[in-house]
């Protein structure tokens, strides 16, 4: 359902040799990954000749996202919003998991920003093995000192890889800090009143492309005229920020849906860039007024802590591609990444790690055989947990298709046949002296099905893996010590 | 350069569904109305009913209520009148949904005319309309239904749940027979929703009686496949599929399940804050995918829900 374009006219433009370079078996194969956006361009090496220049750039045209592309950042690393197609995320996936960022103000001591900004770049939380990490950081010039702005840029800059994103709206101060920045900025806000002056800025300097332009305004119509007249000036990097009103954040959402329906369903190409959104604004809200949290906590820092957190959640539900944030707290940050990372998995993979045998500690023969499911969240729970516990075993990660114990129970995948290949392709019977298999108590049912295929002894384990550690403490020797006495005689 | 709102036009529309009616026509007098929408966003058409939340309660002190939640409930868990109560008094419950766990066969296995008893009981403590929940076990949940609808005749209740996997002829008959609605219980497939509906509709329901739970993974275990089933239900209904056309539920309180609310770790802060946030978070998903009514159990969270909710639809 991406855009209305077909593979054939993708097709058109490939070089039709079939001559497999780019991995796929013929041009036809590969035009259908371009469409659904599992392959690039550049993977064509034919169409990087100079006689396919000319198609080259047609494909990348046809191919070029409603919502644009757009990043900052330096080569370590880049912040990226935006590349969207399909209004709801089953219609195809979502792109490029929306950038968080979190402000520093040039108030504060070099030490205080130092340690901050450390703070920020370092921050992660790990959850299904993917370090969730948090993306830029905002420099806000609250003293309205230029002075101060330079020097808290500067320390921002030499002390991490963080892109950054500058905020103030005055385009004097705008443009003495582009003089210094090194890599290209996010550069926080123009507006209705300061447009003209913001462009005139970053032409003086010839940072047409190395700036991405946010546009603020609260009004689609102006925001569309200013987005016109930056692709005129050849600022082409830009980002909408149809304000944040903590208050009413209906306000945001209403905005933030027609800015994205002009784009992606009027093919509005001046509203087709990245929605930047500004949770930071309910913290500061929520510290100095009433939200609906004030009556439960009397610590003003917390409720507007977690007021900041309920407005990210809302607006990540509906098309933020860039956040701004204060709070750093774990507490904080956790549900608002875990929701980014949910709302960005691509549905159409399944969240699966390779089948096998993984070694957990150092186990040795007497050690004993856990089976759990390729689901990479239960893999990943279930590792994180040993690991945490100091669990020494041999792990089976059965082929489930990807799901769940007790998805894979409910949906037949989690039974003897299954397990009878996994143990046999992975020679577990080699490694160990004993044939015990401990399963997860969802699987209970599975135990039957399980002896009678593979021949081995299964053990009822604990519900949740973060209790296999205590477990095995209490009944492993034991139930080893059963198990030889009744089969080694 | 001009600009028009991106305003769409839809064939369909979502079924009203109410809950309670008022005392001229025999009821106790509160009424909750959830659904009749004809459009999808408060900028295209104004939108009828705000979201509603119902609160959880259980006819027996729940094993495993996380610290966060019982510090609200500690002192009225033995009763669940005054839970109720405590509920839409100090914490402004629009319903309550009473889960009768005790029936179960291997907790208490109490009868379905004890629990018609308590039904009677929290019909006369509060005024607000219930949503009546049995234990989860598909032989007695349709005895326990049929016997608490009969005692509730005339309240419009939610009766909570229908699935395949029990016999929801004997939920259906109770439903038209003692005037109440029926939640249609299926998961995260929008097929399965479908099938399920037409089904009861088959069985005699009327369709104007279905709320629909296509289940909510918590936050970090599955949203995801919340959030594409229920906004493909929705986009469904209102472009006029008719077996999809009703109101959803969502059992928030799932949320509360996950290991990152209720566990206790140092590495994550405290869990007062975490627990509230991740039924938070998870709600609002629900809320932003059309989802009209919401079983909760943390006050700080239906507070938050309840006020977004509101603004939503005004
Ligand atoms: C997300 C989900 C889905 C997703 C699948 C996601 C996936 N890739 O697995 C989808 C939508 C596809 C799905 C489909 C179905 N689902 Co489903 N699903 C769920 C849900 C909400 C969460 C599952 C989950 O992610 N759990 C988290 C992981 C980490 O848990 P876990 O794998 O069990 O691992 C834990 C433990 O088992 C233990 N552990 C793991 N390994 C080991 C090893 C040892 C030795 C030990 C001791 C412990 C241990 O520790 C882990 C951490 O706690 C559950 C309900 C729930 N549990 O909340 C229903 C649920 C599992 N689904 C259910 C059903 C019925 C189905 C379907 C059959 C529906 C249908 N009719 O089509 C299909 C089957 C699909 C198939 N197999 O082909 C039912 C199962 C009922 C039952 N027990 O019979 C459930 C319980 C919902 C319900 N209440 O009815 N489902
Ligand atoms: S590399 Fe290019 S020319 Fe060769 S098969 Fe692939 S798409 Fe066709």
């Amino acid at each position: 359902m991406p855009k209305k374009i077909s593979v054939m006219d993708i097709y058109k433009l490939l070089p039709k040799t079939n001559c497999k370079k780019c991995g796929q078996p013929s041009c036809m194969a590969f035009a259908a990954k371009l469409l659904e956006k599992e392959a690039t361009v550049d993977q064509c090496p034919i169409l990087n000749t100079p006689k396919f220049e000319e198609n080259r750039k047609k494909l990348i045209e046809l191919l070029s996202p409603p919502v644009k592309e757009v990043w900052f950042g330096n080569d370590k690393r880049k912040a990226v919003m935006g590349g969207d197609e399909v209004m709801y995320r089953y219609q195809l996936s979502f792109f490029n998991p929306t950038p968080i960022g979190v402000d520093i103000s040039d108030e504060l001591s070099e030490e205080e920003i130092k340690s901050r900004a450390k703070e920020i770049e370092n921050f992660t939380f790990e959850r299904t093995g993917e370090k969730l990490k948090l993306d830029f950081i905002v420099i806000r010039n609250a003293s309205g000192d230029i002075e101060k702005f330079k020097k808290a840029i500067e320390i921002v800059e030499k002390e991490t890889d963080m892109p950054i994103c500058i905020a103030s709206l005055n385009p004097e101060i705008i443009k003495e800090a582009l003089k210094i920045v090194k890599s290209k900025v996010m550069v926080y806000a123009a507006t209705k009143d300061n447009l003209n002056d913001m462009i005139k800025v970053i032409k003086e300097l010839k940072k047409e492309k190395d700036v991405v332009l946010v546009l603020s305004s609260n009004n689609v119509k102006e925001l569309k005229n200013m987005a016109a007249k930056c692709l005129a000036n050849g600022i082409e990097d830009l980002v909408l920020e149809p304000y944040t009103y903590p208050e009413n954040i209906a306000e945001t959402l209403d905005l933030n849906v027609m800015i994205r329906r002009s784009a992606i369903e009027k093919e509005d190409k001046y509203l087709g860039f990245p929605i930047l959104n500004l949770p930071i604004n309910a913290y500061y809200y929520a510290l100095n007024n009433d939200c609906p949290i004030s009556t439960f906590f009397d610590n003003k820092e917390v409720v507007a802590k977690m007021y900041e957190a309920t407005i990210a959640g809302t607006l990540l539900n509906r098309y933020a591609d860039a956040l701004i944030i204060h709070g750093l707290d774990i507490w904080e940050l956790m549900p608002i990444l875990t929701l980014r990372q949910n709302i960005y998995t691509d549905p159409r993979k399944p969240q699966a790690v390779e089948p096998g045998l993984y070694p957990i500690g150092n186990p040795d023969e007497n050690s004993p055989v856990i089976l759990t499911t390729n689901f990479s969240l239960t893999f990943y729970t279930v590792t994180g947990d040993f690991e945490k516990d100091n669990v020494t075993c041999w792990l089976l990660v059965m082929d489930t298709g990807g799901k769940a114990v007790d998805v894979s129970v409910a949906g037949g995948q989690y039974n003897g046949e299954n397990a009878k290949k996994l143990i046999e392709e992975t020679g577990i019977a080699d490694k160990v002296n004993h044939r015990i298999i401990i399963l997860p108590a969802l699987a209970a049912s599975t135990r039957g099905d399980i002896e009678d295929k593979t021949g081995w002894t299964c053990v009822v384990g604990t519900r949740d893996s973060s209790q296999v550690g205590e477990f095995l403490r209490k009944n492993w020797d034991r139930i080893l010590r059963e198990w030889k006495e009744k089969h080694q005689k | 350069l001009d600009w028009e709102p991106p305003i769409e036009k839809y064939t369909g529309y979502i079924r009203e569904v109410q809950f309670g009616k008022p005392k001229s026509e025999g009821g106790r007098g509160k009424v909750v109305k959830i659904g009749g929408q004809k459009a999808l966003y408060r900028f295209e058409e104004p939108q009828p009913n705000p979201p509603v939340v119902t609160f959880d309660i259980f006819d027996m002190p729940m094993p495993g209520l996380p610290k966060p939640i019982r510090q609200f409930f500690q002192d009225v868990m033995e009763d669940p009148c005054e839970w109720a109560k405590k509920c839409v008094k100090e914490f402004g419950a629009d319903m309550i949904t009473i889960h009768h766990i005790s029936t179960d066969p291997k907790i208490k296995d109490k009868s379905p005319k004890e629990a018609a008893k308590l039904m009677e009981d929290l019909l006369q403590a509060v005024d607000v309309p219930f949503v009546i929940g049995g234990s989860g076990n598909p032989q007695k949940d349709p005895l326990v239904l049929e016997a608490c609808a009969e005692v509730s005749e005339g309240d419009r209740c939610l009766l909570a749940s229908a699935n395949l996997e029990l016999d929801y002829k004997k939920i259906v008959d109770a439903a038209m027979k003692y005037d109440h609605n029926v939640l249609a219980w299926s998961i995260m497939d929008p097929n399965m929703a479908r099938d399920l509906n037409r089904k009861l509709i088959e069985a005699g329901l009327d369709p104007n009686r279905i709320v629909m739970d296509p289940t909510t993974c918590a936050l970090g275990y599955g949203i995801e496949f919340s959030i594409n089933a229920m906004v493909r239900l929705r986009l469904n209904g209102l472009k006029g599929d008719e077996l999809v056309n009703m109101p959803m539920s969502s059992g928030t309180t799932n949320a509360i399940g996950a290991r990152e609310a209720w566990m206790n770790n140092p590495e994550w802060g405290p869990r007062e804050y975490r627990l509230p946030l991740w039924e938070i978070t998870t709600g609002i998903t629900m809320m932003m995918c059309g989802v009209d009514l919401f079983m909760m159990l943390n006050p700080i969270s239906v507070k938050t829900l309840k006020e977004i909710g509101k603004a939503l639809t005004t």
